[in-house]
Formats: structure tokens, C-alpha cells, sequence
């Protein structure tokens, strides 16, 4: 859907007149027109707009004539909007002190849109007029500008500082002009109330059921481009043929319903000196798993798969020559079943296909129709075997049947394949110390009753509270508003979340008032206690501070001459083992018995402060090789001044893993600086 | 240290988050580990006379299917097949008699699968009584020298299974030396974390498990069912499953409380059941030694050569024109809205959720009493009345860290089971993950003629003769099972990969039987003589172009004032790219490029200097 925009917005003197405390309709003008250009901005889509002021005191537009079409300016010719068109309507559109005729300005805009889209493609033409009605407009020309508005098929919206409906005309949108605006239609001037009659006959003669509904407030605009606009895109034809057996084919067209939107575009990584993309270069080395790291051309590399415990060297040549290969596009029922057979819970992938017939074939309309309600009255699904074209995989799916008010289609979702499910078994919960009791039940009964989104309202219909589907993704939003947010205010911290999208998350403000007493007598009935966790898992900042710990004790005890020597060892062995992979803990191992070599004091009680943090810093695997390795603590028999006996040293690795694991909280309490001074 | 480490990052990290968000990983803690203790007894070796397996033969098919399995699944499980009863020793320090160690602990290769093949069947029974035989029985013994292949492992094992094959019900038959020794050295393994199954086998009269079997596996994690199968498996297929079922560690994705309002958190694990196997990735392979290669990433500045830091990095986005840029750490601070959890919103009746509502494969929750006590008791009241009243729950979702929330339906899910074959469906809330706004899209339904009543049902006797039973587990992905048999090929030589079922084909064939007459009775209902559905309708009636402009001409010249104006509205994204390709080429632009946005930027780059 191309859309093009054409907004014409009134700058003239009397836009700026405000009653005391209100904000001037300016000021709302332009705050409508800044949301809305951010929005296109960010949805990223390829319509164009163009910018038209009138009531400026300068003149500039090609209509220009003998003292005609004066006081308009065109601000910007037709083209997609960026972030210079939000600049300059921050920075250079302000009220001016002239006033011009809206339907001037009106013939200027459809001037332009005739001169600058011809020969162009497009779905939809829109102009957006944004004025007080200020300025008497002369009717003169009011049929032939409606006709010409007609013939190109020009959609019109109107954007007016009060609400253009009230009770007497009956046709405007009560919702929409209605509330919130106390004095609507009242207090206007003869100019204003004889150019809304004008803007409702125009608007009229359009579109004579929903021509009102295009007629908007400031306020209300703004409360409804508060958000950034949904991700859309344009549906994908993807024709093929629906097949039963070799000789039964119907044509058809599927189409993406629904899908697990992502952002589009993802982070680029900038130098953060210059800003610039072509400052950081990334770079991938490949390097044997050896001591030297020796580094690997990458024409000698080729690839592998694993089967198993074996590496089963396999070039993309030979894998593609060997891989499943299939005759591509399909859409073929492999049979049918009844739909309990399928359980909504085993879906996989993340899309739903509608399947239509091909929408000038009403052949193929009939024959899928009549399988679409075959199914229907069956209550059966068809089972068919699904390949998007020659390049994916081919999937097993679902195609349900699904039969609406103005069409009928097929709905095809992924089902899974055998290797695609765990089958778990899970304790049966109608054990005797978890069944609850009959009060415990009707508390929560209670709760429901008070939690219930969907309800009946005065005329019996039923009423959701809470169309989540109606909410756009939060991501999306946040993401949107701090990229406006850094974009607008640059050197600023980000915003916090706005408390619309906070409020869009919640429950209901209802819900959450009615269900607070059965909440109580739900916490009254079912007793929780939170079991204290044995293993708390070290932050990256604990451990640092562990080996901050040591280096200090190194500085305060230490031989000058060990020491640095030392201080670099542990520094190393605290990175490797940061990294968590074998690789990473041989080297380790290596530096652990270089500083063995080094200081028999140090060695030993970093080695007992090493151990007793193995269980919180998930470092078994490590431990285990240095068990192999037969690493110990320095006894007394190595080196005279070890404290450490040869029996306590070998006793050191082999001790109960589960005592271990019980003694590690108290070592924890008391930490380390009191071991390392006991020492001392 | 966090500096050091960033020099060398996985080029595949940011890949990988997506991924997991997709599939949800495991946080691996350890290895799993499996032991097959085969009974290896002349009893195991009888033949039914109708032709079916023995029992011996039968445990090899599943201990096969568990090892291929695992390959393709789980390759960094250890399994181990021993077989006891047997007249020849084989174990590590063969200081256990009759007691033979086929496999010991590792992972499973090609190669293994090989020899396991090799005992199936009438030549597999052969070469068992030849290698092996069939001797004194002393479970003890058995169980003794799987002890040590354990503690043999110098790998952490985060889940050590042991799975009994067996037919006798009294091995020792009545030596009490024997069953106490038995009974002492199972209880030994049971207390260093080994969870012994029983898998019993037919036997003549019937397997009696309280005879001696009893005090011998780990009791089940739910007391009030004794969760001893009684009914021995005869078939194989039973067989499987129940192998299958134990086979696996449940495997929590993670842990979290499930609020029902403030102060009442109800502790959850999260599983997930229904997830889509890829094939692995390939692995680097250095050409003259077939040895893996690590890759390291570094980052550095273009004009210094200097390593970057990562606080020497932003992260940015281009939009209109502008490009935003922000620090690593707010990137990530804009994707979190709360901590992982998930919290109730209300209940709305199950018609409320509609099919199509369908954006990510479910997860399954399940109480966790061990973290919070009593969640058991609430999560089973819950299910309960929801169950009952037919209702879901609606709830807010953050599955991890950073992630942004997402609303789920709790869909109750009552516990199914088959007489004595265990559970088929556990009890527990399924997780649909339901679509926001930006997720649903908005289609032109074309507006065409409906079948008549007897078209549809014409329609209906087809479908009603190509009824099936549907079950979720009857289809392989045929493209992930000739990857393995390649590889399968490949790794034991073989000369060609084994020949696979493409099991989604349809049967054309006998759907053509089936129907007989039924297909050209409808088409004669719903088209028209010379209609051919095949072929494409004849050509599209040309509608008045509305933008009224020229008709598409199959290569469009780009005038250069034409394609300046296009640089200039920042419009080149609505050129097609063989005409984006052919303007670069007039403007001598060298593009590498051939992607859409590659070419506009050369262009751009070109033009607007």
C-alpha cells in the first residue's frame, strides 16, 4: 500500500490565539504533524509526503498568479521523509502573521499532486488540511474543487482544533469527536462554524456513510499517533497447487497471516570516537587447538560434520551432490484426520498460511470452497506435505478449514516431525500432599470469578477486556521511542518507558481492583515458602574482588622479589579460567605449576582459595584435570617452610565431593581476606 | 578480565542469542550418562514361535535406536552396554567374572552402532555365544563394574541413568549371598546419584518384580504410585517407548515464578516438548589433518590496525536518513522491560483462543515444589478449576534476561495415561505464545463463489476415504535423516548412504485406488470441461493502470537527471535492482554487492558527492 501525503498546515496569525492556560492550535498542529512524520520515519516505508504552509507572510508556490494563491508556501516537494523534514519543522516552522484561504491552499496541495505524481505508482493520495477555520474561504469554486477531488480520487482528512461533531448534525463520531472536549462546537466564530458547514459539505460529498469520520481533533490525533506505527508488510503471493492424489489439483494462493515479526534492521557497530561503520574492521583467524594456537589459512580449511564421537570431514560440494532433494513446491494432501487428532500444543514454526483460491478463478473457488466446508461439517483437518520451493525443506502440516462471514480459506500450520518432540514424563499431581482442598478450591475459584477479562455487558454481548493482539509489540515501541529519543535529543540519557506502553502490559485497572480481597483469601489458603537456595551463584564482580583480595595480600606479605611475578600468575590463571573451556584450563594448569615453582606460601593458600571457590564458580571439569594432573598443595617435604603436610597435600584432591559441597557456605560467610590473614 | 576476553569473541554470539530465543538452549551444566545392563542369560535368547524377536534381540534394536538417536540429538552423551550373565569376562581391570563390557562410557560413534548392529538378529545371537556365552549370573558383580565405569569418567556428569534388560526375575535364583550382595552394591550406585530402571522382559508365567527387582531400582519420584511397570513389555514398540520415555533427562529450560499478585509467587519450570531439529552445524576442519580449528574474532581499527575494546565500540541504525547511535550496554537496557517471570492478568474462556494465534512452538510449565513449597498444591488447584471451567489463563511472559515480555494463554492440560504403559500426557499448563498487533497481517480475502451442498458433498466422500489417524510422532524429517545416513555412510565407509523413507510423500498411488471414480465425479461437479487446473488461466485482463502512467516496459533506461532526483528524494529504494544494476554500470560505480541496499549506497556514494 503506497500511501503519498500531502499536509497543509495553516501557520496564520489566528493559529497562535489560545484561551489563557490552553496550548495555541499552532502548537498542536505542528506537534501532530512531528508524530506523524516520525512514524513514517520509522516505519521505514516508501511513501512520500510533501510539506504545504499557508497564512506565511512570504509566498512561494507554482500558482502564484496576478495576486492569486498568495500567502502559501510549499514547504517541500513530494518525497520520503527523513530526519531533516522533522529538523526543520522543530527548527523553522513557526506561526506567522498572515491568514490565507484553506481551500486556496487546497487547490495549491492538489496542483502539486498532479504535477509531481504523474507517471508514478501509487495506492492511495492523501491530503491532510490542518487549520482553525479561521479565515473565511470563498465557496465560489467549491463544486469544481469537489469534482476534481473526485476524479482523482483523493482522499481528504481534515485536522480542526475542536471536534467537528455534536448532536444536531448526528453524523459526526461521537466517540471519536465527542469527549473530552467540553464546550465542542460552542464558542466558535461566524468564520469558524460557516467554514466547519463547508468542511462537513465537502467531506460529505466525498464519502457521503464515513465522510465525518476523516474530520479529527488535535488532541484526539495526538492521543492515537502516541504510538509508533505497527509493523506492516505487504502480503506475498505464493501460488501453487493444492493436490489429492495424482489427477485431483485445485489452484491456489497462500498468504502469510500471521508471523513472528522481527525489527527489520539490526545494530550496526560504529568506532566510538568517529561514529563511523568503516572505522572497525572485523577479523576471523582459525587456529589449531594446540599450545602455539598455530593459525590456519582459511583456504586449508574445509568442512566437517560430527556423527557422534567421530568428525566426518564433508565438502559443500559433495553435501549438497548427497543432500535431500526434493521436486520443490507443494502443497499435497497426504490424507485427513479429525481435528482432535491434532493438539494445538505440538504447532511448531512460527506462522499461519491462509490458502485461497487464486481470486479470478472461480473454478478452483468452487472445488476449494467444497473442501473447505467438507472439513468443516467432518470437523477434519487435512494433513498435507508442505515445501515453500525447491531450496527449503519440506514440511508435514496442518491445513484446517476456516469458514468467516465474507470468505472461507484453509489455514495451514507447521505440525511437528518425530524428531522434533521430547516425550517427558512428569510425577502425576494427584498425589495426597498436593491435592487441595475443597476451600483451597473454592478460593480459587473465587479468584477466577474476580479475574475473568471477558464478560457480558447490559445487552448480553460479550465483552473482551483485553485484546492482546490489538497491543503492538512493546520491543518494537521502546526500540522506536530511544532511537527518537537519541535522535531528537543527542547527548541525553535514554527516556524511561512510556506509561501508556507500561499500562498496555498490566492488568486491567478493574481486574486488579476486584480481585485484591479473593488474592488475600487465596495467600491465606495456600501457604508458600520459598526454599533458601544452597549454591548462589558469584557475579564476575565477587570473583574479581577474590583476586583483588590476594594481590593485596601478595603486596602486604610478600618477597619483593616473587611478588609480581606471582601477581601476573594469578591475574592469568583468574582470566583463563574466566573462559570456561577445556582449552582455556590446560592453559591454566600450566600457569598453576609455573607458580608452584615460584612461592610455596602463595601457591599453597591460592590453591585452597582456588578450591573452595570450584562449586560456586561451576569449575568441576577444571578440577578434575588438575586431579589428573596431580597439582597438590607444597608439603613439608618439598619445601621446609610449607605448613602443609605430605599427608594433608595428598589429601587435598581427593576429598569427599560432598563434604565439599556442605562446607562451601561457611567458607563463603567468613571469605577470604580472614584465611589468607590467618596466615599470615 | 572482561577486556582480555573481548579481544576473541565468537563470531557466532550474536547468531546464537537469536537462535536460543527460537529454540530455547540449555544451560549445559554436565554430560548425561546411560549404562545398558543387558542380561545375557540363555532365557534371553529363546525365539517366540511366531516368528517375533527374542528378547535379546529386541533389547539390541532399542539400544540401537537409543545410540543413533543420541548422535543426532545428543552426541555429547555417554552410553555404556554391558551385558552380565556371561560365560566370557571382559571389564577395565577384569576383576569381575562373568560380566562383560561391550561399550564403556563415551560417547556414541558410527562405529559403535556398527557392533551393535552386528548383535541383532539369528547371526547376532551367534556371535553373542561365541564372544560371550551365556554363564553364572551375579548381579553384584554387574552392578559393581558399572560403578566403576562411572567413576572411571573424569567428566562431570550432570545425570547418570542405569537400565536393567532383563527376563529373570530371580537371577540368583534363591543363592541370598548373591541377592544381598546384589542389593548392597545397587544401593551404592543409588547413592552417588545413579537412578536405576528396570526394563523387564516377557517371561513364561509372567515377571514378578517384588520378587527381588523391587529392592534393586530407585523408587519412583512419586510415592503414591509405586511406578513399577507390572506388565512386562512384549513388544517392541512398548519397548521404545519406555526407553525412550526414561531415556532423556527432563530438561528444564529455566525456572520462575509464576505471580498470581504480590507476595503469591508460584514456582514453575519451564520445558519445552515441542522444539524443530536442525541439522548441526558444520564443523571447521583443517584440510591436512582433519583436526578441528577454533576461530578467534578479533576487532580492530581500520586506519591503526589497533585492537578495538569494546568501550572503544557503539552500536547504531540508520533512520531518514540519520544515523542513531548508542552505547553497547543501553542496547541492551532498551530490550529489558522486567525481570524473567511470569504474571497473571486474568482467565477468559477457552473459545477466546483462536487457532490461528500462533506465533512460536509451546512450552510446558510444571510446579517447582523444591524452590518454593506449596507451589505444587496452588499450581494443582489452578489447573484444576481452569480445567474444569474450561479457561485459560492469561498471563505476561519474560522468559529470560533482556527478553521483552510476551502475552501467553495457560492452556490446562489433564494427565493421560495408558494402563500400564505409562503416562502419555503429564499434568501441567501448555504456554501458547499469542501475537501481538505487529504479528497479524492484514490479507485481501478475494471474494469468490461458494460450493453447493452437493459439491461439498461430493468432497466429503473423498476425504472420508482418505481418513487416518494422525499421530505427531509418525513423520521423520527426511531432509535431517539422509544428512545422518550421509554422514553414517561416510563415517563406517559404507558405499552408498543407507536408502531413506521420505515419509511426507504422499502415497499416490493407493490415494489414486482409494478414490477410483470419486476424483472424476468431482471434477465433473466443479469445473468445467476445458478447464485444466495445471495449466495458468488464460492471460490476466488488463486493468486501467490507476497511477496512469506508462505500461511496464521490460527494461527501463534511467535518464541521469531522472536517477539524480531519485538520489536526491532518497526514492532509489523503489528502482528495481537489474535497473539499479545497470544505472551503477552507466555511472562506472563498482559494487562487490548485489544486494538491493548494497547497490543504492555505492549509487548514493557516487552521486551525491
Amino acid at each position: 500500500m503506497l500511501k503519498w501525503h500531502f499536509l497543509c498546515m495553516d501557520v496564520g496569525f489566528s493559529m497562535s490565539n489560545s484561551a489563557p492556560g490552553e496550548e495555541p492550535p499552532f502548537e498542536l498542529a505542528k506537534k501532530v504533524i512531528q508524530k506523524f512524520v516520525q512514524r513514517q520515519v520509522f516505519a521505514e516505508t516508501k511513501d512520500e509526503m510533501a510539506l504545504v504552509l499557508f497564512g506565511t507572510d512570504s509566498t512561494k508556490n507554482p500558482l502564484e498568479q496576478d495576486g492569486q494563491y498568495q500567502n502559501i508556501t510549499v514547504h517541500r516537494n513530494l518525497m520520503i521523509p527523513d530526519f531533516e523534514l522533522l529538523e526543520e519543522i522543530a527548527n523553522q516552522i513557526h506561526p506567522e502573521s498572515q491568514q490565507a484561504d484553506w481551500l486556496d491552499a487546497l487547490v495549491v496541495c492538489m496542483d502539486l499532486l498532479k504535477k509531481q505524481t504523474e507517471g508514478k505508482k501509487y495506492d492511495r493520495l492523501v491530503i491532510v488540511l490542518l487549520t482553525d477555520l479561521c479565515t473565511q474561504a470563498s465557496p465560489d469554486e467549491l463544486d469544481i474543487i469537489i469534482d476534481n477531488l473526485k476524479t482523482a480520487g483523493i482522499t481528504l482528512q481534515f485536522f480542526l482544533p475542536f471536534p467537528a461533531g455534536d448532536d444536531e448534525e448526528g453524523g459526526g463520531d461521537g466517540d471519536r469527536g465527542g469527549s473530552g472536549h467540553p464546550g465542542a462546537g460552542k464558542g466558535l466564530s461566524r468564520e469558524q462554524e460557516q467554514g466547519l458547514d463547508m468542511v462537513k459539505h465537502v467531506m460529505l460529498s466525498l464519502d457521503e456513510e464515513d465522510g465525518l469520520d476523516e474530520i479529527y481533533s488535535f488532541r484526539n490525533a495526538l492521543e492515537q499517533l502516541c504510538m509508533f506505527k505497527r509493523i506492516e508488510r505487504r502480503p506475498t503471493a505464493w501460488p501453487c497447487q493444492l493436490t489429492i492424489g495424482s489427477s485431483l489439483s485445485i489452484r491456489i494462493v497462500g498468504y502469510k497471516a500471521v508471523m513472528d515479526e522481527r525489527l527489520k534492521k539490526t545494530w550496526i557497530t560504529v568506532d566510538a570516537q568517529t561514529n563511523k561503520r568503516d572505522d572497525v574492521k572485523r577479523e576471523t583467524v582459525y587456529c589449531l587447538d594446540d599450545d602455539n594456537e598455530t593459525e590456519v589459512q582459511k583456504e586449508d580449511i574445509i568442512q566437517g560434520f560430527r556423527y557422534g564421537s567421530d568428525i566426518v570431514p564433508f565438502s559443500k560440494v559433495d553435501q549438497d551432490q548427497m543432500k535431500y532433494k526434493h521436486d520443490g513446491k507443494c502443497f499435497a494432501v497426504l490424507g485427513f484426520t479429525k481435528q482432535s487428532n491434532i493438539h494445538r500444543h505440538q504447532f511448531i514454526g512460527n506462522q499461519v498460511i491462509k490458502v485461497f483460491a487464486p481470486k479470478d478463478d472461480e473454478h478452483a473457488g468452487v472445488a476449494l470452497s467444497a473442501l473447505i466446508r467438507a472439513l468443516d461439517e467432518l470437523n477434519m483437518v487435512a494433513i498435507v506435505r508442505y515445501a515453500y520451493d525447491r531450496r527449503c525443506n519440506p514440511q508435514v502440516g496442518a491445513a484446517f478449514p476456516c469458514i468467516k462471514q465474507h470468505y472461507e480459506c484453509l489455514m495451514y500450520i507447521q505440525l511437528p516431525f518425530m524428531e522434533d518432540l521430547s516425550h517427558f514424563t512428569f510425577p502425576s499431581l494427584e498425589n495426597k500432599k498436593f491435592v487441595p482442598t475443597e476451600a483451597q478450591l473454592s478460593a480459587v475459584d473465587s479468584l477466577i470469578d474476580s479475574m475473568m477479562l471477558v464478560e457480558k455487558d447490559e445487552s448480553g454481548e460479550q465483552k473482551d477486556m483485553l485484546k492482546v493482539h490489538h497491543i503492538p509489540n512493546p520491543a518494537f515501541q521502546r526500540h522506536f521511542q530511544c532511537l527518537h529519543h537519541r535522535a531528537v535529543n543527542p547527548g541525553t540519557p535514554l527516556p524511561p518507558m512510556e506509561p501508556w506502553l507500561k499500562a498496555a502490559l498490566e492488568r486491567p485497572e478493574v481486574i486488579s481492583e476486584r480481585c485484591q480481597a479473593p488474592l488475600e483469601e487465596v495467600k491465606r489458603k495456600f501457604p508458600l515458602t520459598a526454599v533458601e537456595k544452597k549454591k548462589q551463584l558469584k557475579t564476575s564482580a565477587q570473583i574479581f574482588a577474590r583476586v583483588i583480595v590476594f594481590i593485596f595480600f601478595c603486596l602486604v606479605v610478600v618477597t619483593p622479589v616473587s611478588f609480581p611475578v606471582c601477581q601476573q600468575l594469578t591475574h592469568r590463571i583468574e582470566q583463563l579460567l574466566s573462559n570456561k573451556n577445556t582449552h582455556y584450563y590446560m592453559k591454566s594448569i600450566t600457569c598453576i605449576q609455573a607458580f608452584r615453582e615460584q612461592s610455596a606460601d602463595l601457591y599453597n593458600s591460592y590453591l585452597q582459595s582456588l578450591k573452595r571457590s570450584i562449586p560456586n564458580r561451576g569449575l568441576e571439569v577444571f578440577w578434575d584435570l588438575l586431579v589428573q594432573d596431580a597439582v597438590t598443595l607444597i608439603s613439608k617435604d618439598e619445601v621446609e617452610g610449607s605448613t602443609v603436610s605430605k599427608n594433608e597435600a595428598n589429601q587435598f584432591l581427593i576429598t569427599d565431593e560432598k563434604k565439599e559441597e556442605v562446607a562451601a557456605p561457611t567458607t563463603e560467610d567468613t571469605g577470604d581476606v580472614d584465611d589468607l590473614l590467618d596466615m599470615m | 578480565m572482561a577486556e582480555w576476553n573481548a579481544y576473541y569473541r565468537n563470531e557466532d554470539d550474536e547468531e546464537e542469542q537469536e537462535e536460543g530465543e527460537q529454540s530455547g538452549e540449555y544451560k549445559v551444566t554436565g554430560r548425561d550418562s546411560l549404562v545398558f545392563l543387558v542380561d545375557a542369560s540363555k532365557e534371553m535368547f529363546i525365539k517366540e514361535e511366531d516368528g517375533k524377536p527374542s528378547n535379546f534381540d529386541m533389547t539390541m534394536q532399542v539400544v540401537r535406536s537409543v545410540y543413533t538417536s543420541k548422535i543426532t540429538s545428543s552426541y555429547r552423551d555417554l552410553v555404556a552396554l554391558v551385558f552380565y550373565g556371561t560365560e566370557q569376562s571382559k571389564n577395565p581391570r577384569n576383576s569381575f567374572k562373568h560380566v562383560y563390557v561391550y561399550h564403556d562410557l563415551d560417547e556414541p560413534g558410527a562405529k559403535r552402532v556398527q557392533e551393535v548392529d552386528e548383535l541383532r538378529g539369528s547371526k547376532g545371537a551367534q556371535l553373542a555365544a561365541k564372544t560371550m556365552g551365556s554363564g553364572e549370573t551375579s548381579l553384584g558383580d554387574a552392578l559393581w563394574c558399572c560403578a566403576n565405569l562411572y567413576s572411571d569418567i573424569k567428566l562431570r556428569l550432570s545425570h547418570k541413568r542405569l537400565m536393567i534388560f532383563t527376563c529373570r526375575d530371580d537371577p540368583h535364583e534363591g543363592d541370598s549371598v548373591k541377592d544381598r550382595q546384589g542389593r548392597t552394591k545397587a544401593s551404592d550406585l543409588r547413592d552417588t546419584g545413579v537412578i536405576i530402571n528396570l526394563m523387564h522382559l516377557m517371561k513364561p508365567g509372567g515377571f514378578d518384580v517384588s520378587l527381588y527387582f523391587r529392592d534393586i531400582i530407585t523408587p519412583p519420584e512419586d510415592e503414591s504410585d509405586l511406578g513399577l511397570q507390572l506388565e512386562p513389555c512384549a513388544k517392541l514398540e512398548d519397548l521404545q517407548n519406555r526407553v525412550r520415555a526414561k531415556e532423556k533427562k527432563k530438561r528444564v529450560l529455566n525456572r520462575l515464578n509464576l505471580c498470581l499478585g504480590e507476595g503469591i509467587n508460584v514456582a514453575v519450570g519451564v520445558y519445552s516438548t515441542a522444539v524443530p531439529a536442525r541439522k548441526p552445524p558444520p564443523i571447521k576442519l583443517y584440510r591436512e589433518t582433519n583436526e578441528p580449528v577454533r576461530s578467534k574474532t578479533r576487532v580492530f581499527h581500520t586506519q591503526t590496525g589497533s585492537l578495538l575494546l569494546p568501550s572503544e565500540l557503539k552500536k547504531a541504525q540508520v533512520y531518514g536518513k540519520k544515523q542513531i547511535v548508542m552505547e553497547t550496554d543501553e542496547v541492551d537496557s532498551i530490550k529489558k522491560f522486567e525481570d524473567p517471570g511470569m504474571f497473571l492478568i486474568g482467565f477468559k474462556p477457552m473459545e477466546k483462543l483462536k487457532l490461528h494465534h500462533h506465533v512460536r512452538p509451546a512450552v510446558f510449565l510444571y510446579p517447582e515444589e523444591d524452590d518454593v513449597k506449596g507451589s505444587s498444591c496452588l499450581f494443582s488447584a489452578l489447573l484444576k478449576r481452569c480445567s474444569e471451567r474450561n479457561m485459560f489463563a492469561l498471563c505476561r511472559f519474560t522468559a529470560r534476561r533482556n527478553y521483552s515480555p510476551r502475552f501467553v494463554a495457560l492452556v490446562p492440560q489433564e494427565e493421560e495415561s495408558d494402563e500400564g504403559k505409562g503416562q502419555i500426557t503429564p499434568a501441567g499448563f501448555n504456554v501458547i505464545y499469542l501475537p501481538f498487533a505487529d504479528d497479524i497481517r492484514t490479507l485481501d480475502a478475494p471474494q469468490l463463489p461458494c460450493a453447493s451442498q452437493e459439491q461439498v458433498d461430493k468432497m466429503k466422500q473423498i476425504v472420508t476415504k482418505l481418513r487416518f489417524k494422525y499421530r505427531s510422532d509418525a513423520f521423520e524429517n527426511p531432509a535431517i535423516q539422509q544428512h545422518f545416513r550421509n554422514l553414517e555412510a561416510l563415517a563406517l565407509d559404507m558405499v552408498a548412504p543407507e536408502d531413506i523413507e521420505d515419509l511426507i510423500m504422499p502415497k499416490v498411488d493407493q490415494i489414486d485406488t482409494r478414490l477410483g471414480p470419486l476424483v472424476q465425479e468431482f471434477k465433473d461437479l466443479v469445473y468445467p470441461a476445458n478447464y485444466n487446473p495445471e495449466t495458468k488461466p488464460a492471460a490476466k485482463r488488463k486493468t486501467a493502470d490507476n497511477g496512469g502512467g506508462a505500461e511496464k516496459k521490460p527494461k527501463v533506461e534511467l535518464p541521469e537527471d531522472e536517477l539524480r532526483a531519485h538520489v536526491q528524494n532518497s526514492t532509489l529504494g523503489k528502482l528495481t535492482v537489474p535497473v539499479l544494476k545497470d544505472a551503477c554500470k552507466k555511472f562506472g560505480v563498482r559494487t562487490t554487492g548485489t544486494k538491493k541496499q548494497e547497490l543504492i549506497d555505492a549509487l548514493i556514494a557516487q552521486l551525491s558527492s
